[in-house]
């Protein structure tokens, strides 16, 4: 018996450290990098993500690291980090610039920076301002050194090109996005700064007082045609839209590289773009790549995001970045092709630098542009047919609200209610002094009736064209959950009162639509937003929030 | 109880296999290895390694990890135990953190200087009750590569700056520049916008450290007999330093990625920095492929890198692992190992019989650059006692520290 109970030991002891030994062989499962970086670097990381991912990596614990990536305007991200409704694991902006302010933000809950040490470079893309060759040409490019002041001349003159001999190229139109949700605009108002005040370090909280800058950044966001989320969208908005849409915007280096490289293998029918080193000096995008420091990110995350860190930093992935347009951050790699002029770019460009101003400072001129943003006149068509009844008007309502929560006092709101009738809820005027009472309007709106569309957008057309100020941005939010049931006028009558406006190019009035559930015409709506210069959106109760987001980033 | 013969034979066999394997899965943990091991492995484990844990400073990295391999092929052991060494980076002065507050108990401490181990050696003192270190003991303590710091600017921009030689006041010299308003438009050169400097933190790396002791020697024009109330009681000091380091955008953590930015952004960002001749030398032909020729100066007296490498006198470092430090720390010193670190990496050698000039050695392709063998003409500046040295470091950390 004892011999029994010994051998069933023994047997027992056997499985025992047999399972022990095998368990540090048979991975015991796998951790997950969740990564949120800027836009402009997509068309490096996604490839390389997937390819990180196909070799199975492992951690020193030998679990598989398993990376997730999503792009996203690089303010639009850390503020949501700092809010909690994003939670990843590494974040790499743009650039380093914001991470002060991001740490000032952050602290203000939390007893740590959320970004600690000096975070590795990625991949470096100087900030330029990226024109089409002939006007940068008209403007005496490449002999004479172009800066941010002649931008801003060129946004304030009357005569616009006419004044350098292109009267056919009509007012200047420039871009940049948004500095709310991403780096390059963030970059190009600190720029507008430093160019309004005729400095180029050395910028204090009290400069920002002075009435000079104000004034300059004013008139520089006056040629602005709209605003965007993140600088990779926005270059594709450029070189799909061509230079009747957009004389010139902020963007990276890479960007126009990439740009360059598809129209000389034939994949862009556009005319050649040009990056500009602005002669006073510019910022560097350097792609830090930053495994923050929360509670969300655990221990065996970060050595799984070292591991994807060292990955991308090795020779092939950074010769890879090279051929995209990007300045390796391995300084072992030569400057070369497509780095060249060929593709528009300069590799002995910048010869300076602007320098970094403090959190405080950087936050400062951020309310100094929402006080000096180019303002938006907005009309709202919304569809409040029958169909709309439950779930849809619901969350049309509560979202709208949300989103003339958004807008500046100074922007003008006008919104249309279509059914069978079309009823204005509030008429196109400043927002700063009705807020509260569009907002109770908003909130007793009910659905009854037909669906009279193309008459709800036809009017809000003709009246913006009317009665909007061509030096605001001009913009029409349509939502419809239906086809057109009861118009008098057809879409070809709204198209074509977009298409007699192609004039205007990128100052034209933009009409975004919002497919609203399955039973919207998404063919008709494309039709009326693609030739505006907006967007179409396919749309549910599920992700309308997020498509006014979206929609509210171009003001 | 009635067992028959066969079920003893059977259980004895059986009893016998699982111990066996029992054991090895002890013994050898990836159950793979032991798939495959020779047979007597199993029965008989292999002596346990003597392990050499080294925490040293990020500007010999490359080095280190090449000549360790070269280290392993002779498989060095005592007592018939294998040496396996262990190798961790760190910035000079978090070196001696970590030692302090016990989160790494190492076998060797390798910061870039001397100056952090007399530092280690007052603060162990207090800390533990005895110095586990003495850099004056040639027994544990060995300089092993030797590099001085040095200012590497883009030649372009030095030519403009400097030309061949700045003045004997440099310090006094960067200051004015960097805080000149005109910048380099001062000098013809409006499109280079502001004079641009970069050293790293002082409080973490000892380039920086360094750096901002040559520049206090400069300020006063002497190299020797700095005390802390120079750095303390004179305000016209106090202000001519901060108006320099306060020209500084961002002071990186270590050497060695400085320079890497140097290089990676260029003159923009950078027009000159403050780092060791041997981290520039190392990064002269990248900086071809990037923005051009760099510029090498000499400060007109300088402080020296040399690298020691020093065997704890700790109670958590064995007799054996103090003699497998020994053979290890011989192996760095040996002619071998010494070469590697002139003719891929630019240091130079304490073994003094090896050339410095040698074809194909830096020194040798980069000369034009203004590199130069013979420093002895160039006087060193005295290492302050440990008070001044903490004083001026407190003074940064107080008035600069970002």
């Amino acid at each position: 018996m004892k011999l029994r109970v010994l051998s069933i030991l023994t047997a027992f002891s056997l499985l025992l450290s047999a399972c022990s030994a095998l368990s540090s062989v048979i991975p015991s499962g796998t951790v997950t990098v969740r990564i949120v970086y800027g836009s402009e670097k997509q068309a490096w990381l996604d490839p390389l993500i997937k390819q990180f991912n196909d070799a199975h990596n492992k951690t020193a614990d030998g679990k598989t690291i398993v990376v997730e990536g999503t792009a996203l305007g690089s303010i639009e991200s850390v503020n949501g980090i700092i809010s909690g409704t994003l939670q990843p694991t590494v974040w790499s902006p743009a650039s380093s610039i914001y991470i002060p302010v991001a740490n000032a933000e952050w602290k203000k809950t939390h007893a740590d920076d959320l970004v600690t040490g000096n975070p590795k470079d990625l991949v470096l893309s100087p900030v330029v301002i990226a024109m089409w060759r002939p006007m940068a040409q008209a403007l005496g490019w490449p002999d004479k050194a172009l800066g941010w002041a002649d931008i801003a001349n060129l946004a304030t003159s009357a005569d616009g090109w006419s004044a350098y001999g292109h009267p056919e190229w009509g007012q200047f139109k420039f871009g940049h996005t948004h500095p709310a949700y991403s780096n390059s605009g963030i970059v190009s108002i600190i720029a507008e700064t430093y160019a309004g005040l005729g400095k180029q370090r050395g910028l204090t909280d009290a400069d920002l007082q002075s009435p000079q800058v104000k004034d300059f950044m004013t008139q520089v966001e006056s040629s602005i045609i709209h605003y965007g989320t993140s600088t990779g969208f926005f270059g594709d908005r450029m070189f799909q839209n061509g230079p009747s849409y957009l004389s010139a915007a902020v963007l990276y280096e890479n960007l126009i590289v990439a740009q360059e490289t598809k129209r000389l293998s034939g994949q862009s029918s556009q005319i050649p773009v040009v990056a500009i080193y602005p002669k006073e000096g510019t910022f560097w995008s350097n792609h830090p790549y930053v495994i923050l420091n929360a509670s969300w990110v655990t221990a065996e995350q970060k050595d799984a995001a070292g591991v994807f860190e060292s990955f991308l930093l090795d020779k092939p992935q950074q010769l890879k970045a090279l051929e995209l347009g990007f300045r390796p951050a391995d300084p072992a790699i030569p400057l070369a092709a497509p780095l060249d002029t060929q593709h528009g770019a300069d590799p002995k460009q910048p010869q300076t630098i602007l320098e970094i101003p403090s959190a405080s400072v950087i936050e400062g001129i951020q309310n100094l542009w929402t006080q000096t943003k180019k303002p938006v006149d907005l009309i709202v068509v919304m569809d409040i047919s029958g169909s709309m009844q439950g779930d849809k008007i619901t969350t049309a309502r509560s979202s709208l609200m949300k989103f003339v929560q958004k807008l500046d006092d100074r922007d003008r709101l006008r919104i249309d209610l279509f059914s069978s009738d079309i009823n204005t809820l509030t008429p196109l005027t400043e927002l700063g002094s009705k807020r509260q009472k569009v907002l109770d309007s908003v909130s007793g709106i009910f659905e009854q009736g037909n669906t009279r569309l193309y008459d709800a957008t036809l009017q809000a057309y003709q009246d913006l064209q009317k009665d909007g100020d061509p030096k605001h941005i001009r913009a029409i939010v349509v939502l419809t959950d239906g086809q057109d049931t009861q118009s008098s006028s057809t879409l070809d009558d709204v198209v074509s009162a977009i298409n007699a406006a192609q004039g205007e190019g990128g100052n034209s009035i933009k009409v975004f639509t919002i497919a609203f559930g399955g039973d919207a015409d998404k063919d008709v709506l494309t039709q009326i937003a693609t030739p505006s210069g907006g967007k179409e959106y396919d749309s549910s109760p599920e992700n309308i929030q997020k498509i006014y987001d979206d929609i509210a980033t171009f003001f | 109880m009635y067992t028959p013969r066969i079920n003893w034979v059977l259980f004895v066999l059986f009893s016998l296999a699982a111990i066996g394997v029992f054991a090895a899965a002890l013994i050898s943990p990836p159950f793979r290895e032991v798939a495959y091991a020779p047979a007597r492995e199993l029965i008989i484990p292999p002596p346990a390694p003597v392990i050499v844990s080294v925490l040293y400073s990020t500007e010999k990295e490359a080095w280190l990890n090449e000549v360790i391999i070269d280290f392993e092929k002779t498989n060095p052991t005592i007592n018939g135990h294998p040496v396996k060494v262990e190798l961790e980076k760190m910035g000079s002065w978090e070196i001696n953190a970590a030692v302090l507050d016990g989160t790494r108990k190492p076998t060797i401490v390798s910061p870039a200087s001397s100056l952090q181990i007399a530092a280690l050696q007052d603060a162990s003192a207090s800390q533990f009750g005895k110095a586990i270190v003495n850099p004056a003991d040639t027994a544990t303590c060995h300089s092993v590569l030797m590099t001085p710091l040095v200012l590497i600017a883009w030649k372009e921009r030095a030519d403009v700056l400097w030309g061949q030689q700045p003045s004997a006041a440099v310090w006094r010299n960067i200051h004015d520049a960097l805080v000149n308003p005109q910048g380099w438009a001062s000098m013809n050169h409006p499109e280079w916008g502001y004079v641009k400097f970069g050293h790293t933190d002082p409080l973490k790396s000892n380039s920086g450290y360094m750096t901002i002791l040559l520049m206090t020697y400069g300020y006063y024009n002497k190299t020797s007999n700095l005390s802390a109330s120079d750095i303390l009681s004179n305000s016209d000091y106090q202000k001519w330093f901060l108006e320099t380091e306060s020209s500084i955008g961002q002071f990186e953590s270590s050497t060695g990625p400085l320079m890497d930015k140097m290089i990676s952004y260029g003159p923009s960002t950078f027009d000159f920095v403050s780092v060791y001749e041997a981290t520039a030398l190392s990064q002269a032909a990248n900086a071809v492929g990037r923005y051009g020729e760099l510029r090498i100066y000499y400060p007109s007296a300088m402080l020296w890198s040399d690298h020691p490498f020093c065997i704890l006198n700790a109670d958590w470092v064995t007799p054996q692992q103090t003699s497998a430090a020994q053979l290890f720390i011989d192996y760095l010193t040996s002619k071998p190992a010494q070469q590697v670190a002139l003719m891929k990496y630019g240091f130079r050698p304490v073994d003094t019989s090896i050339k410095l000039d040698q074809a194909g050695s830096p020194f040798d392709q980069y000369a034009a650059n203004g590199f130069r063998t013979n420093l002895s003409a160039i006087p060193n500046v005295e290492i302050p006692a440990g008070n001044v040295l903490n004083t001026l470091k407190d003074f940064w950390s107080r008035k600069v520290s970002k």
